[in-house]
């Protein structure tokens, strides 16, 4: 693994700035509204804090409608954000020290639609040296940087390189989709539903290459999924989202093994149970996820909650760091004293 | 693949076969359409018969005869007859091909580039760019093409130029529109997406990701319009505000026959026939085209 | 349990016989090659498999679904003892909705946009009863809260674009059961809903099975969904069957290979850092008709045998059938 480290054709590898134990991507108060006509206002992301560390994947997850993909394209900077800053490694995103085109090096998405990423009248490997030209590498340089990419993603140029995208599978596709993304050295790739799409035994494959990128390129991912299989084999830690906001955040096994936010607990007992003998009988929530256009008051979750009190239709919980510290939540069945009955006991001030 | 050169020295890239292309698919489902391949030959045949009118035509298309007026199709020496002056139809015809090619080939082509300039950069850059440039190309659209083109070239004054200039002002909107719905769609695709996430700016990305994919379907919709800008100039030669007598165009010798109705039926027909022949061919032809870029893959 | 047996003296509701279909074009496509399956009353099958495994099409030859002019369908196909491969349009129209009817992953494919929800299912229930208009609308009113619809008084005025996703596909199973269908189709009916929302559907299914005593093929590529509403599991892979047994048998003891990479791929319980035992390659073209396994060149079993000859069809008990050598080899070594 070691040289392939040093291999010219892979990354100039941007210098880590701040060490290995902080964060590399820090999002704060993230908030994006699309206005509607008539004064109606979708609330895609409402006040989104969220930090990716070095080196992990933070998997996100969250029914239609939670702003999972919207933050993913804020966070890309595909769309501005209408409030809240990032900070890249300890730089603000688009900020004198880093510029938003110096950014784009370093942070790179994968989408769902395998087929909509890739220009159909581009070759697979015109498709993947294109972003390096635009920073400046030569054509020959790039195309051959494209090459080693493919071979790396399991597809073998000699093969691959001058085929045009239609005649590839979904899987294939998709392997040329991460190749793209990889080819500027990027620091962080956002993954927005990019197995979805697949079928499940080449989503598996798909899954593996890209456990063994990270672990080669020493990659930071944001794994965007509706399905909590995969989110929980990929991640290192977890947030929930719903109706633009962070429910909850934890490491995996604690956040899957107890899940504090009653949302989060609907959300896993929803899964299929693969057990013929201890199906589910009772879905967790009734109805569908409302739309984001007039989140209700207080807790966003309070009309469908089987433990809604007073107080969560009144004041809107904050995420607050819960236990030992690696967990926050946003429930006030979680805050001493916030006036929900299974709230914990404030403890007296000493 | 660690033999891959890093120096600055000339790299050599190995050639790789390409595997056939989108263009070459286009032409092997073209290929299988009887149809269009027809009015495809149809089109080159009188293109070619245009180019070298000179060659082909049997007489001088102007020199007339006041002795042989009105001749019918198979008379000696005038295998499709002679027109009002005398002067024999299959040269004028064949000359006439020239003049009607260029007035339905050439306001096309030029509002195919301004066209397609306004629509792509209006479809790209959306927002209140877009809202303004096609409202004001919408003022445009809202006139019946024919009546657009009459007014025009009526207020510029008859000749060639002119009908040219007003042809291409007439074609500039529809296309235009087309233009700016299909790069509107391509603009959201995640290919374009993704060029915009690796840093690239407005003009790289239309080059490389807009134009190799909105040009085609434009460009189909553009050919079917020649047929129509070549009926739109005969119309304006027929009023009189195209071409002067007694250059030989279609329209213009529509008109002038047409006091010959009576009197030579099929010879006065012979210009309406090679414009509706010319006209449907471009179409069948664009239709053909249309449908062989249409397939995904 | 021994349903099976119980139930093995009746005659089947649907007796799939050896099913072909293919569609002609400019490259024709074998998509579905030799299925045989039987559905007993008041039973559900799921019909396991990835796109193109021809699965779909298979449900759809069951209501002759598939442009007659370009397919080319081989074999038998009996529904309530009906052969739907012979039937004339009008016993057809008649057997579409009442003996069989279909639910979709999308509801747009079976609601029409411009009448009402309620308007839709009197009007189905209309083309298959003489029964008058009032009363017609008071079964959809009935229909609606079968399906457990909030407030379907008012729904039954609603138009489906002004209902959520979850509702749509109620509006839609409640149409499918207008004429009290004994076969119900399920295309992917959950696929496109969000995670809350697919187990309300897939329990709502599982409990109108059973209340009306319906047969049910339920046809999904998700084994999770699969395993929540089906007594018994047909595995399709490249357009055939290539496993079929009860739930509890694929699940806790599957045979094919193919069967075994689909339920490591489903991860169910994957921890991370684990490598995943996926399946190499992507699923065959089907531009020929088999003639050798057709997963023999993504099968690390695979030998000499299986890329020479159709795999044996290996009888593993009542119900339960593998296209695989290995079954084969483990049956004689058994012996």
């Amino acid at each position: 693994m070691a040289h392939d480290k040093v291999d010219a054709t892979h990354h100039q590898t941007h210098p880590d700035r701040g060490g290995a134990g902080t964060p590399l991507l820090q999002a704060k108060t993230l908030t994006k509204h699309f206005p509607l006509g008539g004064g109606a206002v979708v609330r895609a992301v409402d006040g989104v804090d969220f930090a990716v560390m070095k080196g992990e994947t933070l998997g996100v997850v969250g029914e239609s409608g939670c702003g999972k993909s919207t933050t993913a394209r804020v966070v890309m900077q595909l769309i501005p954000q209408d409030k809240g800053e990032m900070l890249f490694d300890g730089e603000i995103v688009g900020g004198q020290a880093l510029t938003l085109k110096e950014y784009r090096r370093q942070a790179q998405m994968v989408f769902q639609d395998s087929y909509a990423s890739l220009n159909p009248r581009l070759t697979v490997e015109d498709s993947i040296a294109f972003g390096p030209t635009v920073h400046g590498v030569s054509k020959a340089n790039a195309i051959l940087k494209a090459r080693d990419l493919l071979e790396r993603v399991g597809l073998d140029p000699a093969r691959f390189a001058a085929r045009y995208p239609h005649e590839l599978s979904g899987g294939q596709r998709q392997r040329v989709n991460i190749a793209r993304a990889l080819a500027l050295g990027p620091r962080l790739v956002i993954l927005d539903e990019a197995v979805s799409a697949l079928d499940k035994s080449v989503e598996a494959q798909v899954l593996n290459l890209l456990a063994d990128l990270r672990e080669e390129f020493g990659l930071t991912y944001i794994f965007i999924s509706h399905d909590l299989n995969v989110v929980r084999f990929i991640s290192d830690r977890v947030m929930v989202m719903y109706l633009g906001e962070v429910v909850e955040i934890g490491p995996v096994e604690e956040l899957y093994g107890d899940p504090r936010h009653p949302y989060t607990r609907a959300l896993l007992s929803a899964m299929p149970s693969m057990d013929p003998d201890n199906r589910t009988m009772e879905a967790p929530l009734a109805g569908d996820p409302p739309n984001p256009i007039n989140p209700p008051e207080g807790c966003r979750f309070h009309p469908r909650c089987p433990q809604a009190q007073t107080v969560c239709a009144k004041v809107k919980p904050v995420l607050a760091t819960v236990g030992e510290g690696a967990r926050q939540v946003a429930c006030h069945m979680q805050v001493p004293g916030s006036g929900h009955s299974h709230a914990p006991a404030l403890e007296v001030a000493a | 693949m660690s033999a891959i050169a890093q120096g600055k020295a000339a790299v050599i890239v190995p050639p790789l076969a390409k595997s056939p292309g989108y263009w070459s698919g286009v032409w092997r489902r073209f290929k299988t359409d009887k149809v269009a391949v027809c009015a495809g030959l149809v089109v080159l045949a009188i293109i070619l018969m245009a180019i070298f009118a000179d060659y082909i035509a049997p007489a001088d298309p102007t020199r007339s005869s006041m002795l042989r007026r009105l001749r019918p199709i198979g008379t000696p020496g005038y295998p499709l007859g002679a027109d009002e002056l005398g002067r024999d139809m299959l040269s004028r015809l064949i000359h006439g091909a020239r003049l009607s090619l260029f007035m339905g080939v050439v306001p096309v082509f030029i509002a195919f580039i301004i066209g397609s300039v306004i629509g792509v950069a209006a479809g790209f850059f959306g927002g209140k760019f877009n809202t303004i440039t096609m409202r004001t190309v919408d003022v445009f659209y809202a006139f019946p093409s024919v009546l657009l083109a009459i007014a025009l070239s009526g207020a510029l004054g008859a000749g060639i130029t002119n009908s040219l200039l007003s042809l291409t002002i007439v074609f500039i909107p529809p296309i235009a529109r087309i233009a700016e719905s299909v790069t509107t769609q391509v603009r959201s695709m995640d290919y374009v997406e993704a060029a915009r996430a690796s840093g690239a700016n407005a003009i790289t990305i239309i080059r490389v990701h807009v134009l190799g994919n909105v040009l085609g379907p434009i460009f189909v919709y553009a050919t079917s319009l020649i047929s129509v800008s070549m009926i739109l100039a005969s119309g304006l030669s027929f009023l009189g505000l195209g071409t002067k007598p007694p250059t030989p165009e279609w329209g213009l010798m529509l008109n002038t026959l047409r006091t010959a109705i009576y009197v030579q039926p099929w010879v006065a027909a012979l210009p309406g026939a090679a414009i509706f022949i010319t006209s449907i061919s471009f179409n069948l032809l664009s239709d053909g085209l249309r449908s062989a870029m249409d397939v995904k893959g | 349990m021994s349903t099976g047996k119980n139930t093995g003296t009746s005659t089947p509701l649907v007796e799939i016989e050896n099913l072909t279909v293919r569609f002609r074009g400019v490259q024709t496509v074998h998509a579905v090659n030799g299925v045989s399956l039987t559905l007993e009353p008041g039973q559900v099958l799921g019909i396991l498999g990835e796109s193109g495994s021809g699965k779909s099409v298979t449900l759809k030859t069951l209501l002759r679904l598939l442009p007659e002019s370009r397919t080319d369908i081989g074999g038998g196909v009996r529904v309530d003892g009906r052969d739907v491969l012979a039937l004339n349009p009008q016993d057809l129209a008649d057997y579409r909705g009442a003996v069989t009817s279909m639910i979709f992953q999308d509801p747009a494919l079976a609601l029409d946009p411009v009448y009402t929800v309620g308007q839709q299912i009197a009007e189905a229930i209309i083309r298959h009863e003489s029964i008058s208009a009032k009363a017609a609308m008071a079964r959809a009113l009935e229909l609606l809260e079968l399906v457990r619809i909030p407030s379907p008084e008012r729904r039954l005025k609603a138009y489906p674009h002004e209902m959520s996703g979850g509702m749509r596909q109620r509006a839609m199973i409640a149409l499918a059961l207008a004429a009290r269908p004994k076969l119900l189709l399920a295309d992917e009916p959950t696929t496109a809903l969000d995670a809350t929302v697919q187990i309300q559907i897939l329990l709502l299914l599982r409990q109108l099975q059973r209340d009306l005593g319906m047969g049910m093929l339920f046809v999904t590529h998700d084994i999770g969904v699969a395993v929540e509403v089906s007594d018994r599991l047909a595995v399709m892979y490249a357009g055939q069957i290539v496993e079929t047994g009860t739930v509890r048998e694929l699940i806790r003891d599957p045979q094919h290979p193919y069967t075994r990479g689909l339920l490591a791929a489903n991860l169910h319980g994957a921890k991370k850092g684990e490598r995943l035992e996926a399946i190499p390659g992507a699923p065959p073209a089907l531009t020929e008709p088999p003639s050798a396994c057709s997963f023999a060149p993504r099968c690390k079993h695979a030998q000499d045998r299986c890329r020479a000859a159709l795999p044996p069809v290996v009888q593993l008990g009542e119900g339960r059938v593998v296209r695989c050598i290995l079954a084969e080899q483990a049956l004689t070594a058994a012996a």
